[in-house]
Order: C-alpha cells, then sequence, then structure tokens
C-alpha cells in the first residue's frame, strides 16, 4: 500500500507540470461541466495538492535516509567568507569549510544561501538546522544559540570612501554611518555612535552598505575586518583607516539546546581539518594574495566584456533561467491553489447561512488584510517555531499565496455572484430548483463572465507578488536579481533586465488570458 | 369551499418594524381565478411570495394544496414544482436559450428526458405563438415576447397553480394584449390562478374573484360585478375612482 503511494507520488513528481496544464484547462471549461465531474475534479485538485505538499514535506528525509542532511543557512553575500561565484555556486571560506567537515564526518549539508538576517530567524524558528555566515560570537546570540568552537578570528575596520575627507572616528561628527542588519560591524557602530556624534543607517545587503558609502550618502561604514580587507584588495573602492577592534571570533551556529550531534561533528570536523592542514589552505585560498590577484582579474575581465546588457545576461543565464522558471513554478501553483481556494470561500460568502457568510468575510477580511510580507514571514518563521515542523520555503510561499491572492479571488467571486440580478434566483428557485443546482445552472454562468476580468487581473497581481518571497529566501527571479547585484554591483541594469523579465511573463500571461476569456465566452 | 388549492389564514409579514402583511385570510378553490387589486405598497406582491415561500411568513398559515408551506420541514422545493410564478420583470435566465430557459428545470428535475423536454418545449412555445424563438437569446426578444416564454417555462413543470405578479406592468401597450390573451386561454382550460394586475379588463373578462387589498389586509372580495360595480368599502371606491379615471 504504502509503497503504491510513494510510486504514485514520484510518477506525480515527473509529470507534475502536465498535471498543472490539465487542471487549468478543467478549471476553465468549469462551467459546462456535470455536477458529479465538477466534484471529481475539485476532490482530483485537492489531492494533488495535498501530495504537493506531502512531496515538499516528506521528499528530503525519505531520498537521503543513508546519509544525514543538515540544512545550513548563510548569507547571500559576505566575501571572501560566502559569495556567489560566477556559475551562481556558493564559495568562500564558510562554504569551503562546511563542505569539507561534512565530508569528513559523513553528514549532507543543504546550503540555503537566505541573507544573514533571515537566516538567524530561521535558525530561531527552527526551519534550519545551523548557520555558518561569518557570525561573530557574542554574548547576547549565545543566549538563543549553541556556538561552535571559533573557527575564524576577526575584529571590526572602518572603511571610507578613498576621495572623502574621513580619517578617523572623530571626523565622524554629526555624519552618518552605513551599517549592515544585524552584523557585529552594527553592533559596535551603535555602541561608539552616541561617544562620536554620528547616526547609523543599516540596511539588508552588503553591496547596499557600500554603494551608500561610495555615493557619499554615508560617510563611513562598518564592517568585518576580514571582509572588508578583501573587499579592498579585490576592487571594491573603498579604503579602510581604522585599526581592527578585537572583537572576537565566528562561530557556526545552532539553535540553543538542538542539533547537539551536528555541531559535535563540526567541532571534531574542525579540529580534523586544523591538524591536518585543509584549514589554512582554505583560508589561504581566499585571503592569499595570489586569491584576491585573481579575483581582481577575474572582475577586472568582468569588467572589460560585462558591462553591456548582453555581457551581463551572458554571463548569469543560468541563474536568471533557473529564477524565471522558479517564478513561473511558483505563479502557476500558487494562481491554482487560489483559485480554488479563492471560489470555494467567495462561494461559502453567497450561501444562504448566515454562519458560512459570516466564515467567508472572516476569512477575506483577515488574509486580505494581512500584509503579504507578514503573511509570508509568519507561515515561514512564526508558525514553525509554534509547531517544530519545518515547512520547507516553496510550500510557506503557495500557502502565503494561497491565502493571500485566495483573498481577493473569494471577495470578486462573490462580487460577482452578488452581480448577478437577484430575480435569476428568485426564477430558478421558484420552478423548484434547490439552491445548488439553480447556482450552477443559472447564476455562476453568469457570474464567471462578470469575474473574467478579475481574474485576469488577480492572475497577474499573484505573478508580481512572487518576488516578494524572496524575502523567505526563495530563490525566484527576485531573489536572483539580489544575489547577481551582491556579486556584480550592477544595480541599475540587472534590475532593468529583472523588470524586463517580468514584463515579458506578465504579456504572455496576459494574452493568455485573453484567449482563454475569448473561448469562454463564445 | 372545497377543493382549496390555496389555503391562507391570519398570515402576517414584518419587514423589520414594516407590518406588511397584517393578518391576511385567503382562499382560492381548484379551477378558480383571483385577481388581487390594491394601491401600491398594500402587500400585493408579498402575498403572492409567501405562497411558494420566496418570503417567510412571520405568523401564520399558507396551505398549498394540502402541503403546509409555512411549515420549515416541508420540502419547499418539491413543493414548489407544483406552483408556477411569472414575474414583473420576466427574469428569464440571459445565459440560456429560449429553448433552454423551458426545458432546464424539467430535465434537472428529472421530470422528463432531454428529447421529451425539446419536444414539449418546442409545443409550449408554440401555444403561447413562439414556436420561431426556439434558438433565439432572451435579450434578443420584445418585453411581450419575453413573459410569453417565462409563462412557457413556468407551465413545463405542469403545475396545477400559477401565480403572476404584475406580468404585463412592465410592457409596452401594444405588448400587454398577447399576454393577457395567453393568460384568458390558460383560465378557460382550468388552471387555477392568482393574478395580481391592474388590467380591470381582464379583471372582469376572466376572474371568478376580485381580492381588494390596502394596509396589508383584506377589504373586500367578491365576483368582479360585485367589486366593481357596487363596491362596499371606502377604499375600494377611492382606488377604483383612481384607477379607472386614468
Ligand atoms: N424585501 C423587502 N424588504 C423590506 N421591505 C419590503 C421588502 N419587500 C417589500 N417590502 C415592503 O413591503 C411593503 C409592501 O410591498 P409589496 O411589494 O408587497 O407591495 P405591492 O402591493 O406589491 O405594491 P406594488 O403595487 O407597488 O407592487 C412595501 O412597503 C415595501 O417597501
Ligand atoms: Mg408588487
Amino acid at each position: 500500500m504504502l509503497k503504491k503511494v510513494f510510486q504514485s507520488i514520484k510518477r506525480y513528481q515527473n509529470s507534475d507540470v502536465p498535471f498543472y496544464n490539465r487542471s487549468m484547462i478543467y478549471l476553465l471549461k468549469l462551467k459546462d461541466i456535470g455536477e458529479d465531474r465538477m466534484k471529481k475534479i475539485i476532490a482530483l485538485i485537492s489531492c494533488m495538492f495535498g501530495l504537493f505538499v506531502f512531496i515538499n514535506v516528506y521528499h528530503e528525509p525519505q531520498v537521503n535516509a543513508a546519509e544525514k542532511t543538515y540544512t545550513i543557512g548563510t548569507d547571500v553575500t559576505f566575501p571572501p567568507f560566502v559569495y556567489a561565484d560566477s556559475n551562481n555556486n556558493y564559495v568562500g571560506i564558510d562554504m569551503d569549510l562546511i563542505r569539507a567537515i561534512a565530508k569528513e564526518e559523513g553528514f549532507k549539508a543543504e546550503i540555503k544561501p537566505i541573507g544573514f538576517n533571515a537566516a538567524v530567524q530561521s535558525l530561531s524558528s527552527g526551519q534550519i538546522d545551523g548557520v555558518i555566515a561569518g557570525m561573530t560570537i557574542t554574548d547576547e546570540r549565545r543566549q538563543k544559540f549553541d556556538f561552535s568552537t571559533p573557527y575564524y578570528k576577526s575584529g571590526i575596520v572602518m572603511a571610507v570612501a578613498p576621495k572623502g575627507n574621513i580619517k578617523g572616528l572623530k571626523d565622524l561628527k554629526g555624519k552618518r554611518v552605513a551599517v549592515k542588519t544585524g552584523t557585529a560591524g552594527a553592533t559596535y557602530a551603535n555602541s561608539i555612535k552616541d561617544r562620536y556624534g554620528f547616526r547609523t543607517v543599516t540596511f539588508d545587503d552588503s553591496d547596499n552598505v557600500y554603494n551608500d558609502v561610495k555615493n557619499g550618502n554615508s560617510a563611513a561604514c562598518f564592517d568585518d575586518s576580514a571582509v572588508l580587507n578583501y573587499g579592498v584588495k579585490t576592487g571594491l573602492g573603498l579604503k579602510v583607516v581604522t585599526k581592527p577592534t578585537d572583537i572576537g571570533s565566528y562561530g557556526f551556529a545552532v539553535e540553543k539546546g538542538k542539533n547537539k550531534e551536528l555541531m559535535a561533528k563540526f567541532n571534531s570536523g574542525l579540529k580534523k581539518l586544523k591538524a591536518n592542514g585543509q584549514y589554512n589552505k582554505i583560508v589561504e585560498k581566499y585571503t592569499g594574495e595570489s586569491a584576491t590577484a585573481a579575483q581582481k582579474k577575474a572582475s577586472a575581465k568582468a569588467d572589460s566584456e560585462g558591462h553591456t546588457f548582453i555581457g551581463l545576461i551572458k554571463q548569469n543565464k543560468s541563474a536568471i533561467l533557473d529564477g524565471i522558471f522558479e517564478t513561473i513554478k511558483l505563479t502557476v501553483v500558487s494562481i491554482i491553489c487560489a483559485t480554488i481556494f479563492g471560489v470555494l470561500i467567495g462561494l461559502l460568502g453567497v450561501l444562504p447561512s448566515k454562519f458560512a457568510r459570516g466564515a467567508s468575510t472572516t476569512i477575506i477580511y483577515i488574509f486580505r488584510g494581512l500584509p503579504l510580507l507578514v503573511l509570508a514571514l509568519f507561515i515561514y518563521n512564526g508558525v514553525p517555531s509554534l509547531t517544530g515542523s519545518k515547512v520547507p520555503a516553496f510550500v510557506a510561499g503557495i500557502i502565503t499565496l494561497t491565502l493571500n491572492e485566495g483573498a481577493y479571488t473569494a471577495a470578486f467571486v462573490k462580487g460577482g455572484i452578488d452581480a448577478v440580478d437577484s430575480g435569476q434566483m428568485e426564477a430558478a428557485r421558484s420552478l423548484g430548483l434547490p439552491f445548488g443546482r439553480s447556482m450552477r445552472k443559472v447564476i455562476l454562468p453568469q457570474g464567471i463572465k462578470i469575474m473574467i476580468p478579475s481574474f485576469i487581473n488577480q492572475f497577474i497581481i499573484t505573478l508580481k507578488d512572487t518576488s516578494i518571497l524572496s524575502i523567505i529566501g526563495i530563490l525566484e527571479l527576485t531573489q536572483t536579481g539580489k544575489i547577481i547585484i551582491a556579486r556584480n554591483l550592477e544595480g541599475f541594469k540587472i534590475w532593468t533586465i529583472i523588470a524586463l523579465i517580468y514584463l515579458i511573463i506578465i504579456t504572455v500571461l496576459t494574452l493568455l488570458s485573453k484567449w482563454v476569456e475569448r473561448r469562454i465566452n463564445d | 369551499m372545497k377543493n382549496l388549492k390555496v389555503d391562507v389564514t391570519d398570515l402576517k409579514k414584518n419587514f423589520g418594524d414594516n407590518h406588511v402583511l397584517k393578518g391576511i385570510d385567503f382562499k382560492v378553490a381548484q379551477n378558480e381565478v383571483v385577481v388581487l387589486i390594491g394601491p401600491s405598497g398594500s402587500g400585493k406582491s408579498t402575498l403572492l411570495r409567501c405562497l411558494n415561500r420566496l418570503e417567510d411568513p412571520t405568523s401564520g398559515k399558507v396551505i398549498i394544496d394540502g402541503n403546509d408551506i409555512s411549515d420549515s420541514k416541508t420540502n419547499i422545493d418539491h413543493a414548489r414544482e407544483n406552483i408556477g410564478m411569472v414575474f414583473q420583470h420576466f427574469n428569464l435566465f440571459n445565459n440560456l436559450t429560449v429553448g433552454q430557459n423551458v426545458e432546464l428545470a424539467p430535465v434537472e428535475l428529472g421530470k422528463m428526458s432531454k428529447e421529451e423536454a425539446v419536444k414539449m418545449a418546442k409545443e409550449l412555445l408554440d401555444t403561447v405563438g413562439l414556436d420561431d424563438k426556439y434558438e433565439a437569446m432572451p435579450q434578443s426578444l420584445s418585453g411581450g415576447q419575453k413573459q410569453r416564454v417565462a409563462i412557457a417555462r413556468a407551465l413545463a413543470m405542469n403545475p396545477d397553480i400559477m401565480l403572476f405578479d404584475e406580468p404585463t406592468s412592465a410592457l409596452d401597450p401594444e405588448m400587454v394584449g398577447d399576454v393577457l390573451e395567453v393568460m384568458k386561454d390558460l383560465a378557460k382550460k382550468g388552471m387555477t390562478m392568482v393574478v395580481v394586475t391592474h388590467e380591470m379588463g381582464f379583471a372582469k373578462e376572466v376572474a371568478d374573484r376580485v381580492v381588494f387589498m390596502a394596509d396589508g389586509k383584506v377589504m373586500e372580495e367578491g365576483s368582479p360585478e360585485e367589486v366593481f360595480d357596487n363596491p362596499q368599502n371606502e377604499r375600494t371606491k377611492t382606488f377604483l375612482e383612481k384607477v379607472i379615471n386614468v
């Protein structure tokens, strides 16, 4: 029995794209489908959805039964500790270390580059097992996390624009200083800002911090010495003006009291790497003269060939394609789920029962009222920290969009039905047709025509809203853009490319919807 | 009266604080044609709509063909199959053709097969003089044609009783005659009918009984001659003067 289930799951997994197509077509044909078939289709679609969630939740432990897999969160960009190379592979001291330790200790490390902030939050909520992201060990962090033995010693330095006249902390009086959210650099800056009389401004990504200094909005920035020194050497365009303050060391973190086995493995692996010289090799690889020279040369080469739009697209082709695919996948699955959810809730809202109508109104009120961003973070980080079970980011994203877009869908489904003249329902009922049959045969076909433009509109909004899911680390188009920019700092050009891609997908989606609309109206 | 088709006792209906029906007794015998008249807002439509529970009575009893319509345990859909209703604004199903409008209920409710329904629809449309409109959409019909389709649609369920709520009020004058003609035929065939109308000519010619309502009460009832030629109630007199002087 169980075996059969898993076989069919495999099959669904392999054929998921045709499945979306099929259910799309069913949905659009809804109006001339009989009662029984409609019930069957709804049942089928709900089963598929259930299976889909099931697969995503239970997929990993099943496949990797032999080797234990740990999910390790990390930053998007924090060179030389973690950054994406031009093939969008995550490299750096932290990445090489965790991979070498995993190999040494016989476990699998699944790297999730979701950004420092998101990584730390996901660790608290149990969404990921560990974080390695150049994280400084502090007393405050010790309250929530257990740290490994330190794997790197660092200090905070201050960097400024080369041409400015800021030479030290004393020159910062009345100025603005850029820092990155949640970093030791930010903590340090905040601890001395009253003494030196400056203000701080926080950004989520390092490149935004550096840009703010480069374009003169901020006078200086504070960050780890290894990071800034590496940046300066590889052509970041800033200069370091202070000596490193001794603020401690980097450690690998797990949630306090959890994942003891992983922590033990990390510590023992690190010890072995230090003993056999691999550790030094890794550090040398990223900070040694030859490494920084090579990186500088690489970025110079990228400079010469890659500042054009075509060059940028060529360099990042596979990353962008992956991002497009992920965005389309998110869009299609959430459109299907949100439409089903929305239609059901909308129909609930026109039933004669006061209770049903109240439930519908409440659901619409809640999920239309919650900002999408809050809902996404709540489902991805909030719910798991309460229940203790992980929700994969993709599933959390689908649930978020289903609830939010579904609430809007429900509202216009309800509105569309209410817009049908009430005499139509009275006439149908006066003939002895029951409520449900009157709804399906008379009211819905007229209501759907009213709703079609809203459906098309909602599909487009859903597509756009997938970009918000970058916040929970889904590598869709927007997140892909962020990561590429983190590497090459080509903000204007990359965002232009990303924006154009969105417009193209939206155009295709609109044309498709119009075509379907015409077919329904015939 | 024997063989009561409609038996309403002490029917009251409130819309919030608005007491629209204030204790109505209303009986209709088999094959009888009753015309309901009265000033606007007197509760004629409300009474009619209580007869097939499009409105829920606040209190009182509504018994149709021995079925207690006012009892919430009664299967109202089943009871309605036997009570045809024609509305002032036709309410033809806009998403269906004329033929489908007529066929929908009998087929959906398992009264007949699709083929039988098509045959019946064509016959019914023929009797209301619209056999050539079988394939047409309601939007393409004139008001008078729509109302005749609506009558055919109600007849398709083969009801014992027909309720008409101002079936000609929304029509251009030259269309009124066609619809009244169809209703007269129906009356001649022995259909039990309750008709709310301002067509006094129709009432005089066809009605077995005329009921005058005002302020949610039945003020006066009797044969057309009694009510029209010799009204007893003051309210009836003033109402008739106004209507006839128009
Ligand atoms: N659904 C409703 N909700 C609230 N009040 C209503 C409703 N339906 C009717 N009424 C009120 O009940 C009263 C009687 O209405 P009804 O339609 O029965 O009158 P009528 O005799 O049919 O008048 P007319 O000749 O204008 O059609 C009116 O005051 C009307 O405002
Ligand atoms: Mg009325």
